[in-house]
């Protein structure tokens, strides 16, 4: 429960004040649950299905453009299980167009009919290119509903056949396989591992050449960033160092698919702890990472920054590396992003930063980080301001004496102070906190009373004062322990029992032993 | 307990006696009831009796006590026993909700704390069906019901609006959401419909728009934390409704009460904070909405009236307006000439005007006039709201919003120029409306710091403060003057100074006002123009130019006190200190006569405390007459000793608790004023201070101390000759003190002073058991306050009584005792210790202790001379040790019961600061360097050889440098 564990929570944060960084650094919340919708721009698709209306453009090959036969569902069966070769094309192709209608694909249908098995069977069929094909094309889609849908795959045995077709000679089915098992590899952690034991990597990169045509590129990208993808476990670390110098590679490309993808790929990886995280500051693609970050392309960005991101939550050496990667040039561009998700992912990175040591909340002096940050504090999106106000925190929690100071003369205290009406407990605390660290720096420097006058000036005292009615026990103890140290100026001793006796106290000691 | 009709019968008797107004009848049934509590089937029979008894009071009581059961008993904490048994719990829950909405009113209101109570600990794991079960009734139809499950839920859920997020708390958001958002949402949009089949029948409307104001807050609870997904694929459906509801009137929901709130405003107000809270957190996807909710709630703005009833939804519906106006992307909403033109007008104007409310609370409840108007407890008030609204417009408009308001401004003086005695109060709306225009910050220290500097503030203030100000009549307008001299206070720092002179003479004058704000404005605003402080940081103005007023001031003030309502006012007292303190030694002939009034204000109020300021600004002033008169004439103590004790003595033998802290400082004070022996009338009270009695109460703490010292001061010697026999008394007080960590510091300066003042011969039996006391707590809970206030005692001993005389009395406690200390508690401590007179004193100690001690040199204590001589270099030279271990970092907020203030300082009755070793050593660093240089004499060739073997390089640099400022060098 929040309110059994906030206490220590702030006790250790208390304790640390100055002194244990990587304590304040925060991960990527692990919430699993979330009330807001999910945004599409925000992440890649989990699974992908091949539609009609998709594939209009490129008639596949092998597809019979002047008969299209229409089977019911029983037809089918009886010929996907019967001998008849032709039959066995055509029901399988029937199931395959059925699976690609745009709406309402009847994927549990087709599941009932129990005919997956022979459908897997059918991906060995080395004999018939479009037999391989239409199955491969079919479970594809099969395999991009919900996880109940993918296990039926699994389950049909479709991994090896499918990871065996990697290596097939012909191009579109080679291609096919990979699109199936980046479905099969986004389901989970579970069925991801399952894919890396049964060894898919190496035939997968295998697929990567120069002369690999780019749509066929952008599926393998596809499939190993769902290979990357998910902790609880994370991926083996073999695996990753096998993919990382193919995914450093794909990053240099010039195509937006494929290198938003590998971009959410380092993200995955980047998404956990320092070790993980070392292996990829180790392949020297921070650089790239931040140019990519600096990029006008939305769907590149977001996962490029989201990479840099997770960087930071890593340890102040790591950081650093992002620090020397540049990524502070770039970050005062994001602050002031039109789009409030990239306003917030870029100032949870810079809250990180933040939370290093001074040498480091220096360094963001010195790029002029502090104005953006005052900007976003005072404008940004809700969302964006929650993230600053953290950003502000760690300063105050790290930062010197002068640069605390250097803080409150960009203009951070207004609005600051302005944030204390904001609709959302936490960051009213994460406020007050700050306020006390801002003043104990001014204890420090004697300047009290001026912050004092500061803070009234700037309707910060009404505000405190508000809060000592709030419904919050946390928040009511922060501002009543404001008012009480700095705008009272009264004492508050406390009570203690003794001895009395004769009327007067009784002055007597029994000695004891001492050891101290 | 058996469910049976004997035991109902019983309960019903005992539940009937516990409304006796007879004690000696209610508190047996009371604690019966209490006893029977933890049986089996209590809380059951009580639903019983709520439900089935005859008599409507038996239910109301047994719906109240089981509420209050249920909040006593239903939490389990963790390693205590389960006070309800298994089977009642289930039986609770099974039924409570169905009997909550078949009660009557009164009893659902109990019966729905009861299930919030339940809920907060067993929903959702433990109450699955819960949520079922509410929303299941939405189908009923039956509005009573509907209400009782609306009113459940928002007891259930509000507490969204203020937790931390958390997995835990967001899982139960989801799962409510999952639950109760689409029947929600289904009940509203239905109930909307039933209010236009119902318009014109007033008491269904009643009842559906209770609905309303409680759906309207569930959706407030749910949307806290996020924008639920649910409620953004639905925000069309509930932002169109919302935005109807706005826009909506029906002459049946009007209420012809004057104050209190109507279903619709308080439907429309909740709205308005709905509305906000999308415009702040969900920006984004609430922007297609926004501009359509500030025009609704701007006419909304415009067509409301002035009664009291209206003022949340008015505050509420400015602050929303307020908000939005400061925020970028909808600046343009506001931009255009017209529309800006028409809020000022329409929106601002209005709201700012003088009220009839006002008018009755300026004349007949003159204190929560001033604390709202003055003190700025006006948060929700529509003047405030108004005002935010012109400090957010000024945000990007500041010179059209001024430029619109000027116009105004002319207009309203123009007015009450015509006519004033009708039209007075246009001119209070266009002094406010120039205030909140000028105003940027504000402090109550300093007023109006920073202002607009479009509007021209000297200009207002000759042309239309001082004409009302100085006209002869105090009485006239009281309204226009509290103004007035409000205007001066707020702009005291951007007014000219000539200007404030003289202003001077006027508010002097309407110190006599009858009108009870009028005066206290006066007195308020004379107070905080002394602490005005000019460029170079002093006094603006000065006692010489006050010269000419003091005798008109003082009379003027001490009268003020005797106007009706104001015997007590605290901003008259505070202006008779700062006064005080201003003017020194030119109020010396009016103190025979200030000291009269002020002990007879004393005695008076002494007979019931009750306005602490007050108090406090009294026993200010009275330090003040002391300190000024003794300064100039010490002789005068005894004329104020001779005007005070009788009063004193009555506060203490009256036990008037509020006061006596105040007492005993003043008597410090007094005491201290005496240069030769200590008088015999305060030598018999001395036993009375030692009373047990009065060191329970923390607030005497302090002062007592403070007390207790000036007595050892000026009477150490008569103490050890007249009262021996009350020294272990006195002693007893320390023990007493140092058994606390809270208070340990003070029984340190009390023993500081004992040792420092007392003849040795006097405490000599007392010394090891003072010691052993110390060790005790020292070994049993030690904190970091205490040692360093161990540390400086130690010290302070050794000073006094020699270094060898603390190492003999240590070990003769327990052998090697010295040894300990040295080792484990002052090499590793003293860098803690903090103030400059006690690292004094702790550096002068420890060269005694190196310097001269015998044993230092020849015994096994000679390994730890160069320990100590580097934590003595240290203390000097590193900076202060403030860290503190983790466990004591709460110990001064945790550990105090409550946050009661019960000591109150008094700023005039200060002490100075006291250096024990002042004459003796007056540079520690130089007095080491010629101690050593001694002590290298005594024995030539062991000091240099101590030094080189174990001193590390950093510290003998140091120490050479105070060896070459000392001019000596070791032999």
């Amino acid at each position: 429960m929040p309110v059994v564990n906030e206490p220590s929570e702030r006790m250790r944060k208390f304790k640390n004040r100055g002194k244990d960084a990587a304590a304040m650094r925060r991960q990527r919340v692990e919430v699993n649950i979330e009330l807001r919708k999910a945004k599409k721009d925000e992440q890649i698709l989990k699974r992908r299905s091949i539609s009609i209306v998709s594939m209009e453009k490129s008639p596949t090959p092998g597809e019979d453009k002047n008969v299209i036969i229409q089977l019911s569902l029983e037809e089918i069966v009886k010929a996907v299980n019967g001998n008849n070769p032709e039959l066995q094309l055509q029901a399988t192709q029937a199931a395959r167009r059925m699976l690609s209608r745009q709406k309402d694909p009847p994927l549990n249908q087709i599941i009932e009919l129990g005919i997956i098995p022979r459908l897997v069977e059918f991906l060995t069929r080395a004999d018939s290119a479009p037999l391989q094909f239409e199955a491969a094309w079919a479970l594809t889609n099969i395999a991009s509903g919900t996880s109940e849908h993918t296990r039926a795959v699994v389950e049909g045995g479709a991994i090896p056949a499918f990871i065996a077709l990697l290596s097939s000679p012909h191009m579109h089915i080679s291609e096919q396989s990979v699109w199936a098992l980046g479905n099969i590899a986004g389901d989970g952690p579970l069925y991801r591992d399952a894919l890396i034991n049964c060894n898919v990597i190496p035939p997968l990169l295998a697929l990567v050449s120069p002369v690999t045509p780019i749509g066929f590129l952008r599926n393998i990208t596809w499939t190993l960033s769902n290979l990357c993808r998910n902790k609880n476990p994370y991926p083996p670390l073999d695996a990753v160092k096998k993919m990382l110098p193919v995914l450093t590679c794909l990053m240099e490309h010039e195509d937006k698919e494929i290198l938003a993808d590998s971009c959410w790929a380092v993200s995955y990886l980047t998404d956990g702890s320092n070790d993980r995280i070392q292996i990829v500051v180790d392949t020297g693609i921070l650089p790239r990472l931040v140019e990519l970050m600096g990029g006008p392309e939305l769907i590149i960005m977001t996962p490029a920054l989201r990479a840099i991101g997770n960087v930071v939550t890593g340890t102040d050496e790591q950081t650093q590396a992002a620090i020397d990667a540049g990524v502070l040039v770039i970050l005062p561009l994001l602050l002031r992003h039109a789009k409030p998700t990239i306003q917030k992912e870029a100032a949870w990175t810079l809250s990180n930063i933040a939370a290093g040591p001074c040498q480091q909340i220096q360094q963001l002096i010195t790029f002029r980080l502090l104005p953006p940050l005052v900007e976003l504090l005072d404008k940004g999106d809700f969302k964006a301001q929650k993230e600053a106000v953290w950003a502000v925190a760690n300063f105050t929690t790290g930062g010197t004496v002068e640069q605390v100071v250097e803080l409150v003369r960009s203009g951070v205290l207004k609005p600051l102070l302005n944030l204390l009406l904001a609709k959302d407990s936490k960051t009213i605390l994460v406020i007050l906190d700050t306020i006390s660290n801002l003043f104990l720096a001014a204890e420090k420097l004697g300047e009290t009373e001026r912050l004092c006058l500061l803070v009234e000036e700037l309707d910060g005292l009404e505000k405190i004062e508000a809060l000592q009615t709030h419904d919050n026990n946390m928040v009511y103890r922060a501002a009543l322990n404001i008012i009480e140290k700095y705008f009272s100026g009264e004492e508050n001793p406390d009570l203690q029992p003794g001895t009395d006796q004769d009327g007067l106290y009784n002055f007597s000691v029994e000695k004891q032993d001492f050891d101290f | 307990m058996e469910l049976s009709d004997a035991n109902l019968q019983t309960l019903t008797e005992y539940l009937k006696k516990t409304l006796d107004p007879d004690p000696a009848i209610r508190r047996p049934a009371e604690k019966f009831l209490e006893s029977v509590e933890g049986s089996q089937n209590y809380p059951l029979l009580l639903l019983t009796l709520l439900e089935k008894s005859q008599e409507n009071v038996i239910k109301v009581c047994a719906s109240v006590t089981f509420k209050n059961y249920i909040k006593r008993n239903w939490r389990i904490v963790e390693d205590e026993p389960n006070k309800i048994c298994e089977s009642d719990r289930i039986a609770i829950k099974a039924n409570i909700v169905p009997l909550m909405l078949s009660s009557p009113e009164q009893i659902q209101k109990q019966l729905s704390d009861a299930i919030s109570i339940i809920g907060r600990e067993d929903f959702p794991q433990k109450w699955p069906d819960l949520l079922t079960e509410m929303v299941n009734r939405f189908q009923s139809g039956d509005f009573h019901v509907i209400n009782g499950v609306l009113r459940t839920a928002h007891s259930l859920f509000k507490r969204y609006r203020h937790e931390f997020k958390s997995n835990e708390l967001w899982t139960e958001i989801k799962l409510v959401l999952d639950a109760f958002a689409l029947p929600l949402t289904n009940l509203f949009k239905a109930t909307i419909e039933l209010c236009s089949t119902h318009a014109n029948d007033a008491s269904a409307l009643k009842v559906l728009f209770s609905s309303l104001v409680l759906i309207a807050k569930l959706f407030y609870s749910l949307n806290f934390q996020d924008l639920p997904e649910f409620f953004e694929d639905n925000m069309e459906t509930w932002m169109t409704n919302f935005h109807t509801l706005l826009t909506l009137d029906n002459k049946l929901l009007q209420t012809d009460d004057e104050e209190e709130a109507g279903l619709l405003e308080l439907l429309k107000s909740q709205i308005c904070d709905n509305a906000a809270l999308y415009a702040q957190k969900y920006d984004e996807e609430f922007q297609p909405y926004l501009p359509r909710f500030v025009t609704a709630i701007w006419n909304l703005l415009v067509t409301t009236g002035q009664e009291v009833k209206y003022d949340l939804l008015v505050s509420n519906a400015i602050q929303f307006l307020a908000s939005v106006c400061e925020r970028p992307h909808y600046k343009h909403l506001f931009e255009d000439q017209n529309t800006l033109t028409s809020i000022c007008e329409k929106v601002i104007v209005p709201n700012m005007e003088f009220r009839a409310a006002d008018e009755e609370a300026f004349e007949d409840n003159s204190e929560e006039y001033i604390r709202r108007d003055l003190e700025g407890s006006d948060i929700d008030t529509r003047r405030r709201a108004a005002c935010d609204l012109v400090r957010g417009l000024c945000k990007f408009f500041e010179g059209p919003v001024t430029g619109i308001f000027s116009g105004y401004v002319n207009s309203m003086l123009q007015e009450y120029a015509k006519n004033p005695s009708v039209n007075w109060k246009h001119k209070d709306a266009a002094i406010y409306l120039v205030t909140s225009l000028a105003s940027k910050a504000q402090t109550q220290k300093h007023g109006i710091t920073k202002a607009n500097e479009l509007v021209n503030l000297t200009e207002f203030f000759v042309n239309h403060i001082l004409p009302d100000l100085k006209s002869p009549s105090v009485n006239e307008f009281p309204v226009l003057k509290a103004d007035g001299i409000k205007y001066i206070m707020i702009f005291r720092s951007q007014v000219p100074k000539e200007q404030l002179l003289l202003s001077i003479p006027l508010l002097i004058n309407h110190l006599q006002a009858e009108s009870i704000v009028v005066h206290t404005y006066a007195a308020h605003a004379l107070e905080r123009l002394f602490t005005v402080r000019g460029t170079n940081n002093t006094i603006l103005i000065t006692a010489a130019e006050m010269a000419p007023f003091v005798e008109v001031l003082l009379t003027n003030l001490f009268k003020a006190l005797t106007l009706p309502g104001s015997s007590e006012n605290e901003y008259i007292m505070k202006a008779i200190m700062r006064s005080f303190s201003l003017l020194q030694e030119s109020i010396i002939p009016y103190i025979p006569s200030v000291i009269t009034q002020l002990t007879q204000k004393l005695l008076a109020v002494s007979k019931n405390p009750s306005k602490p300021h007050f108090n406090h600004y009294m026993f200010e002033s009275i330090c003040l007459s002391i300190r000024i008169t003794c300064k100039a004439n010490p002789d005068a103590v005894g004329s104020f000793e001779e005007a005070l004790f009788m009063v004193f003595t009555e506060i203490l033998q009256n036990d008037v608790q509020e006061f006596i802290p105040y007492v005993f400082q003043v008597m410090s004070l007094l005491l201290e004023m005496h240069k030769n022996e200590i008088p015999s009338s305060y030598m018999a009270l001395f036993p009375h201070l030692l009373q047990p009695v009065l060191w329970e109460r923390t607030g005497n703490i302090p002062p007592l101390v403070r007390l207790l010292q000036a007595y050892l001061e000026r009477g150490a010697n008569t103490i050890a000759s007249a009262a021996a026999d009350k020294i272990p008394g006195l002693l007893g007080v320390f023990q007493k003190l140092i058994a606390s960590k809270a208070n340990d510091h003070q029984g340190f300066y009390l023993l500081n002073s004992i040792i420092e003042h007392m003849p040795p011969e006097s405490v000599d039996q007392y010394r090891k058991q003072i010691f052993i006391l110390l060790f005790q707590r020292l070994q049993n809970s030690k904190t970091t306050k205490f040692i360093k206030s161990f540390l400086v005692f130690i010290n302070l001993y050794c000073i006094k009584y020699g270094a060898l005389a603390l190492q003999e009395i240590f070990d003769s406690i327990q052998p090697k005792m010295f040894g300990m200390v040295l080792e484990k508690i002052i090499i590793p401590e003293i860098q803690k210790v903090s103030g400059q007179v006690e690292k004094k004193i702790c550096a002068v100690g420890i060269t005694k202790i190196l310097t001269e001690c015998p044993p230092m040199m020849d015994t096994e204590y000679t390994k730890l001379w160069t320990p100590l001589l580097q934590a003595l270099i240290g203390l000097f030279e590193l900076p202060e040790d403030d860290t503190i271990p983790d466990e004591e970092h709460f110990i001064d907020i945790e550990d105090t019961p409550g946050y009661q203030t019960a000591f109150s300082q008094l700023a005039f009755a200060g002490k100075k600061e006291h250096d024990p070793v002042g004459q003796m050593v007056n540079n520690p660093r130089i007095h080491l360097a010629q101690s050593l240089h001694k002590l290298s004499t005594a024995c030539p060739g062991r000091v240099p050889s101590m030094l080189s073997t174990s001193l590390n390089a950093e510290a003998l640099q140091y120490l050479q440098g105070y060896l070459q400022a000392a001019s000596v060098t070791l032999l």
